[in-house]
This record gives C-alpha cells, structure tokens and sequence, in this order.
C-alpha cells in the first residue's frame, strides 16, 4: 500500500500544476480560438461566422499600422540590445574594477515596471521639460527633440525607452555566455598571435550562437506582447501612429466592444509566438537530449 | 578574456563602464531628484540639478490626498499572495519532477516553461468572461489568482533547477537510515531548499509586482495596484510631473532594494534558465 503510493505520489503531486496550466492556457486560448469565429460583439456571442473576422481584420487600416509598428519596433529593438548588449559584456569581461557594483546597475531598469519605465521616459522625453531641457542648460541651445509629439517618430521613441529596459538584461547572458568560453580555446589563439578584436570577431562571438539564439527568442515575444510600455508612453498616439497589436486587441475587446475581432487579433499574435517559441523548444529538447 | 591587461587599460575601462552605468542609471536618477522638487522647479527652464529646496512634500501629498496607501497594499497582498499560493501548488510538483525524474520529465517542462511566452491577451478574454460572470472584477482575489496562474509556470520550473542541485545521494543516505518520506522532506530537503524556495519567493514577488498588463486590465480602483497609480498619473490632467515621480520613486524604490539582493536569480528566471 505504502509503496504504492510512493510510486503514485510524484504524478499525484504534478497533476494540479499540469491540469491548472493545461486549462488556463490552452483551454483559455482554445476558447478565445473559438471565440474569434463568432460575431461577438461586447458580450461573447456564440453565433459562428466562419473567417469573417479574419477578413475583417486584415482590411482594417488599425491593424495593418499594428503590424507595421510591431515590425519597425521588434527589429530596432533585437537589433540595437543585442548590439549594446554584447558590447557592454564585452566592456565588462576587460576585468573591471568593482563589476560586482556595476551589474546591479545595468540589470536596474529591468527590474522595474514597463509602466515606469513607460512614464519615466514620456516626461523625460517630452520636449520642454526633460532631456531636451537639459541640453539648453548645456549650452545646446538648438537642440530639439520632439520625436514622442509626432506621428512619424513616435514609435522610435518606443524602441529608446525599451532598449534601455532590455540591454542590461541582454548584457547579463552574453556576460554569462562570454564567461563559459573555454579559456584553452582563447590562450591557443593568442599564442597563434590572434589580437584582442579578431578573437572576439572570429572566435568568441560566433561560439556564443546559443546565446544569441535564447537573446532572439526572449526579446522577439517580449517584443510581440509589448503593452504597458506603450499605454504609459504613448498611450497608442499621437492618433494611433504607436498601435501596437495588443493594444489593437485591448482597444477592440473592450473599448470598441468588437469582441470577436480582438480574440482574432489575439490568435495572430498567439500563432506568431507559436512561431518562435515552438522551433526553439524543440531545437533546446533535442540539445537537452543529447547530453 | 584578455587574461592580462595593463594597470592604465583597466582604469580605462573601468572609467567607460562608469559612463555607460551613468547614462543607463540617469532616467532613474532624475526621477529620484525631481521627486525632491517643489512643482515649479521640476518643469523650470534650464533645470535644477542639486542646487534646490529639497523637501518630501510630493510624498506627504502623494501619500495623503492620493490615497497611496491602498494602491500600495493591494500591491503587497497581489504580490505575495499570488507568489505564495503558486509556491504551495509548484513546491509538491517540482519536487517530484527534480526528485523522481521521468523520461518526459524534461520535456514536460518545458512545455510548461514555453507557456510563460504566450501573449496575455490570448487569454485576457476567456478570464474576462469569467471575472464578469461570478462577479469578481477589481477584487484582490481575482488579481491574486490570475498573476499566480501566469507565474506558475516560472515558479515551477525555478524550484526544479534548484531542487536539482540537491545531491540525491544525501536523500539516499536518509533513507538508508530508515527515514520516512516525511521526514526526508521536512529534515534532509527542506533545509537544503530554503534558499531556492527563498529565490523564487523573491524573483516572483518581483515580477509579479511589476506586472500591469493584468492589472490595468481587470483592476478600476478596489483592488488596483501600483502600476494602475502611475498609469492614471500619464493620463494628461495638468502638469504633476514631481508628485508623478514621488509616486514612481514609491512604486520602484522596494524593487530596487529586493533587486540588488535577486540579481542573478532575475536574470535566471527572466532568461528562462538561459544565463544561470
């Protein structure tokens, strides 16, 4: 009886988190799936119109602006943290005095709420009080800024606020990534007479592919579900020059009360995290796999 | 790398790293000065660096007529709550997959690590629906069950990396010595647990107090936490920016001191367990 048990206990123990995450994720999506072939409008409806919605959507100038934006912000974004990232670890790995002090520093604005983060730099980037306030009292008399006023460069603004959030974070793994290689590999180098940049160029950075790959994943879905940062930013203006896709889901869920076309935009952003989470599961399975 | 490098290099160095840490850390800083300012200075023309009255007004004023108070504790109790009810549900789990490993533990997860990427909003309105049906919008309960539904999968797979680094072999001794299933859990793991379990306490509070995709969502003002009090200061009524950064400074200042001591644990858990 006792051993049966025992042998019983691991499963028993595991089944409230599996079933708990099992219902409320892939149920919960499964339902918003279903919902999206409905003509739910502020209430759920459960009258199906096949792929109405999705038609919809795509003709809707919103959404295409959302996906426009999502394109714009997720590339400067992966791009410029990876860059600055990799660059600061690399500054760092020089064997700095006091880095125990400096880490916390860097990772900091990741610690902290989007909304924050969101606020601070709306007022610190609002022209008139904050950085370009700033440089006048420098002495920079014609400097202006006004990119968070203007429909065009507003969702660069976006893109500075959340490079400053990530880039420490980024930091963090490649500094870890930096660290793991082997320093058999680099003395070999330098002794076959490799300076300092080739072997970072030509050695270090390309062993660290892994690195940049999870760097790619979590900044990408990051990137995808990006909301508080832009409601406290930009709130989604001017106009609707900063419409991210899920705010376009918020903004037509509850405010516009077109439920079945935000649970649609709710499955297109699902299927592109699908996208990159699933290969990347799959290729850190098999690596696990081997060892 | 670079095993050897010059006494005045190293001081180079170290000197750009300041720099870069100084610009990186100046939002933040100006938003702790300007929160020392009266109204008028934080918005004067060229600004004030140190050079003003400094004075906690803004937070006497946030504190009292803003009613700080409650946003704060609603925060605490959705903070912790959520964190300690995950931690009651993912301890038992993540024991048995660190402990009892299967052929599929693996696999298993990181079907429930993958989890954590899902966008909210593929869920926002099936917990909506139901959040409206009983009843149960902008209440603690609500917000406290929903954030540990989201963290569940994070705290689960952090008490398992931690409880992997337990030597099994001194649960075999403890065995060996006829102790009961009880007792190796109470006497031999959980002392050797304590400071992963402490860990994700502390990554999890963290995240789940910085979280406002959730709250902004279900909360109006009941149950409404801080990220909801800084969101309805951006909304454009007059020009509060001191009082605004009073209220960040309050709403930042307990994860700046949690942070300093969680740092690499945020790293490992926001990496999902790619930077250990």
């Amino acid at each position: 009886m006792i051993d049966r048990l025992q042998q019983w206990l691991p499963r028993l123990v595991l089944a409230p988190s599996f079933i708990v995450i099992l219902l409320f994720v892939y149920g919960f999506i499964a339902y918003t799936g279903v919902l999206s072939f409905t003509d739910s409008k502020m209430l759920a409806s459960y009258d199906f119109v096949g792929f109405e919605n999705y038609a919809k959507l795509f003709g809707l100038t919103n959404w295409k602006t959302a996906l426009v934006n999502l394109a714009i912000f997720a590339t400067l974004y992966i791009v410029i943290c990876s860059v600055v990232g990799l660059l600061i670890a690399i500054l760092l790995d020089q064997k700095i005095r006091a880095e125990g002090l400096l880490r916390p520093i860097y990772l900091y604005p990741m610690a902290l709420s989007f909304i924050v983060t969101g606020t601070a730099w709306k007022w610190f980037l609002d022209p008139g009080i904050g950085l370009e306030n700033i440089m006048h009292l420098w002495g920079w008399d014609s400097f202006s800024f006004t990119w968070i006023k203007d429909r065009d460069f507003a969702i660069y603004t976006l893109v500075i606020a959340a490079v400053w959030q990530s880039s420490g974070f980024v930091m963090a793994m490649f500094l870890a990534g930096l660290r793991g290689v082997d320093n058999e590999i680099i003395r070999a180098a330098q002794i076959d007479g490799a300076t300092g940049i080739r072997i970072y160029t030509r050695i270090i950075v390309p062993m660290m592919r892994p690195v940049f790959l999870s760097a790619f994943v979590v900044l990408m879905h990051l990137a995808i579900k990006v909301y508080d940062l832009v409601i406290a930013m930009t709130g989604g203006g001017p106009g609707r020059a900063t419409e991210m896709p899920a705010t376009f889901m918020y903004s037509y869920t509850f405010t516009r009360n077109q439920m079945g076309i935000g649970a649609t935009s709710a499955v297109i952003m699902l299927m592109m995290i699908f996208a990159i989470v699933v290969p990347y599961v799959y290729s850190e399975l098999s690596r696990g796999g081997r060892r | 790398m670079a095993r050897a490098v010059t006494p005045a290099r190293k001081t180079v160095n170290t000197a750009a790293a300041w720099i870069v840490a100084l610009i990186i850390f100046f939002p933040i800083l100006w938003t702790i000065l300007t929160s020392f300012k009266p109204e008028p200075v934080a918005v004067a023309s060229p600004p004030v660096f140190l050079n003003f009255d400094w004075s906690f007004d803004n937070y006497r004023t946030v504190i009292q007529q803003r009613g700080y108070g409650q946003f704060f504790w609603n925060s605490v109790v959705i903070a912790f709550g959520s964190t300690i009810l995950g931690m009651i549900i993912a301890i038992p789990a993540a024991w048995a997959m660190a402990f009892v490993h299967g052929p599929r533990t693996k696999d298993l997860l990181m079907w429930m690590l993958s989890t954590k990427m899902m966008p909210a909003a593929g869920v926002l309105v099936p917990i909506y629906l139901i959040a409206v049906y009983f009843k149960m919008l902008d209440t603690q309960i609500l917000l406290t069950v929903v954030l540990m539904l989201m963290n569940l999968p994070i705290i689960i797979w952090m008490l398992y990396t931690y409880f992997r680094e337990i030597p099994v072999d001194i649960l075999e001794a403890a065995r060996m010595d006829g102790a009961t299933l009880f007792n190796e859990i109470v006497y031999v793991l959980t002392p050797m647990a304590v400071p992963g379990i402490a860990s994700t306490l502390l990554l999890n509070v963290i995240l789940a107090w910085n979280e406002s995709f959730w709250t902004l969502n279900l909360t109006a003002f009941n149950a409404a936490p801080l990220t909801k009090f800084i969101a309805g200061f951006s909304s454009p009524q007059g020009l509060f920016y001191a009082k605004l950064s009073a209220a960040s400074v309050m709403a930042f200042l307990p994860i700046l001191i949690l942070g300093w001591f969680s740092q690499k644990q945020l790293v490992r858990g926001l990496t999902f367990g790619a930077v250990k």
